[in-house]
């Protein structure tokens, strides 16, 4: 669709052309990494698994919180209101959104697996590294919609506490910083239903070439068409700001 | 899609923030080929009645129609054009990407040419949005509400802040898509602006349309003139509508200048620097509205 390409262009150019922010965006997961996964990365399979963890991490970040919560931030200005007004659907400006977000996370993750590559003993097959790849931002477009639909439906203010706390939380419980295997019972039956859970079971499939089970991409799925009606519904029901 | 002779209409609407009663069971048609100027001061509900009209607030009660259906549908959406509030864009963004955009959501948008005779932007083109001057933003934002070719346009102050030229150049352009058989609704501040553009005037106190009428006859509503002087106002002239005092300068609005004039030279009243006025729009508002404009 032409809309979709014209939002995606446009949101892309005005954050390419503010260089302070999209470095630090792109950067953050590649220098945590640094400082975090290379002390934990004491073998090539440890290696490997932290940084698919850490992938998932950055993808995450990225779509979560720069593109779904930002619109929190943006939602109130005169541009955005100009915006609801013009002939384009919410799923039109949320896949121009997705797709901005995802060429980022690409960026960020590139960047990540580079330094992984450098500082430690990283190495996997090919389509390991495809496979990788594909959960990774896959993951991330349920995750930018859980963003925007937070974005839409909290405060402005509160956006930006509410989705750390949710995003800190699904990470430690989706495993991407403790391994599901090391986590009591019931945090464990908890983090089965998490989406962060589902991507990083695809992950770490990859990188130690197993099998991808279907569970997780039901799970993914559902929660792309949930996350996705929320957003819509949270767009739609934006009437801006509300005094005068 | 059934086309009625009307382009918008609000029948009833009422529209509530909390305990504030923006929207009264305000009724409002709007006639195709027509530019409305809905005035009132700020808080009155124009901007309320505006976002109404154009989906992006719901009414609490009431019907809304424009262009013959939901202004939630995105066929109607297509057909109509507004200017973004405060002039806002987003900063980073050159002008010809925003025209781009913006263009991108109609089916037929004015092309180049007809663009930049109507909106001199062409210099800008290649100006990011946040470096533009004041003036320079207005122009966008006025340009973006017709670069779609729509058919109903909404203005929302379209010459704040703009200089002489500037504002006449704009007011061509507003003129010009009018003689097209465009239709305009022109939320405003600036009577003059009124004055100058619209063929009919609603003027909206406490979310309800308390006036309505041409420019003159809004005018006539109220005191024709305006009589001023240096001194002491006196008490039960005859054809004064109303009588205001500051610093010893008395302004008196009347249907008839002359015989109010007359009245005070028979009365012995006594005056200097007499200056006698036709009443602006603005005049004829504060006296309707019986309120401060803002």
């Amino acid at each position: 669709m032409r809309l979709v390409y014209e939002h995606f262009v446009a949101t892309l150019t005005g954050l390419i052309r503010t260089p302070a922010y999209s470095l630090v965006t792109v950067l953050i997961p590649g220098v945590v990494f640094i400082f975090i996964g290379t002390s934990v990365a004491d073998s090539r399979e440890a290696a490997n698994l932290v940084m698919a963890s850490f992938a998932i991490f950055a993808a995450l970040g990225v779509a979560f919180f720069q593109f779904g919560v930002g619109i929190a931030n943006e939602r109130e200005s005169p541009w955005e209101q100009f915006a609801h007004v013009l002939a384009v659907s919410p799923g039109t400006r949320f896949a121009a959104t997705i797709l901005a977000a995802l060429v980022f996370a690409i960026v960020a993750v590139s960047i990540l697996i580079g330094v992984a590559l450098i500082l430690t003993d990283v190495g996997m097959p090919l389509m390991s590294w495809a496979r990788l790849v594909v959960a990774v931002f896959v993951g991330a477009v349920p995750m930018a919609l859980f963003g925007i639909a937070i974005g839409y439906w909290s405060p402005p203010k509160a956006a930006l506490p509410i989705a750390n706390i949710l995003y800190l939380a699904l990470s430690f419980g989706g495993g991407l910083f403790i391994p599901p295997s090391s986590m009591p019972a019931v945090l464990n039956a908890i983090s089965g239903v998490l989406p962060t859970r589902q991507i990083g079971e695809l992950a770490w499939a990859a990188v130690q070439g197993r099998p991808w089970g279907l569970e997780p991409w039901l799970w993914l799925a559902g929660y792309t068409v949930v996350f996705g009606f929320v957003a819509a519904m949270g767009y739609r029901r934006d009437e801006g700001v509300r005094y005068r | 899609m059934g086309s009625p002779n009307y382009a918008a209409r609000l029948v009833k609407v009422s529209k509530a923030y909390g305990p504030t009663r923006a929207l009264d069971q305000l009724n409002l048609t709007l006639d195709r080929g027509e530019i409305l100027a809905l005035l009132g001061p700020n808080g009155a509900g124009k901007t309320t009645a505006v976002s109404v009209l154009t989906g992006t607030r719901r009414a609490d009660s009431g019907s809304v129609e424009l262009l013959g259906g939901s202004p939630r549908n995105l066929a109607i959406r297509r057909r109509i054009g507004l200017t973004p509030q405060e002039s806002g864009f987003p900063n980073a963004l050159r002008v010809g990407e925003i025209l781009r955009l913006v263009r991108a959501h109609y089916p037929a948008p004015l092309a180049d040419p007809v663009l930049f005779d109507r909106f001199p932007l062409q210099p800008l083109l290649r100006r990011q949005a946040g470096g533009l001057s004041g003036g320079q933003k207005r122009m966008l934002a006025v340009a973006l509400a017709f670069a779609g070719a729509p058919e109903l346009v909404f203005l929302d102050e379209p010459t704040t802040g703009l200089d002489v030229d500037a504002r006449r150049a704009l007011w061509r352009a507003i003129g010009a898509y009018r003689d097209d058989g465009g239709t305009i609704v022109l939320t405003t501040h600036y009577l003059e602006e009124a004055e100058a553009l619209a063929t009919r005037v609603v003027v909206i106190h406490g979310g309800r349309a308390v006036a309505a009428g041409s420019v003159d006859e809004i005018r006539g509503r109220v005191g024709q003139s305006r009589v001023r002087f240096d001194g002491e106002a006196p008490d039960n002239l005859p054809s004064a509508t109303r009588i205001e005092r500051s610093d010893g300068r008395v302004t008196i609005y009347t249907q008839d200048a002359d015989a109010l004039v007359r009245a005070m030279v028979q009365r012995g009243v006594a005056f200097a620097n007499l200056e006698v006025q036709p009443a602006s729009l603005e005049e004829a508002f504060v006296e309707i509205t019986g309120g401060g404009t803002q």
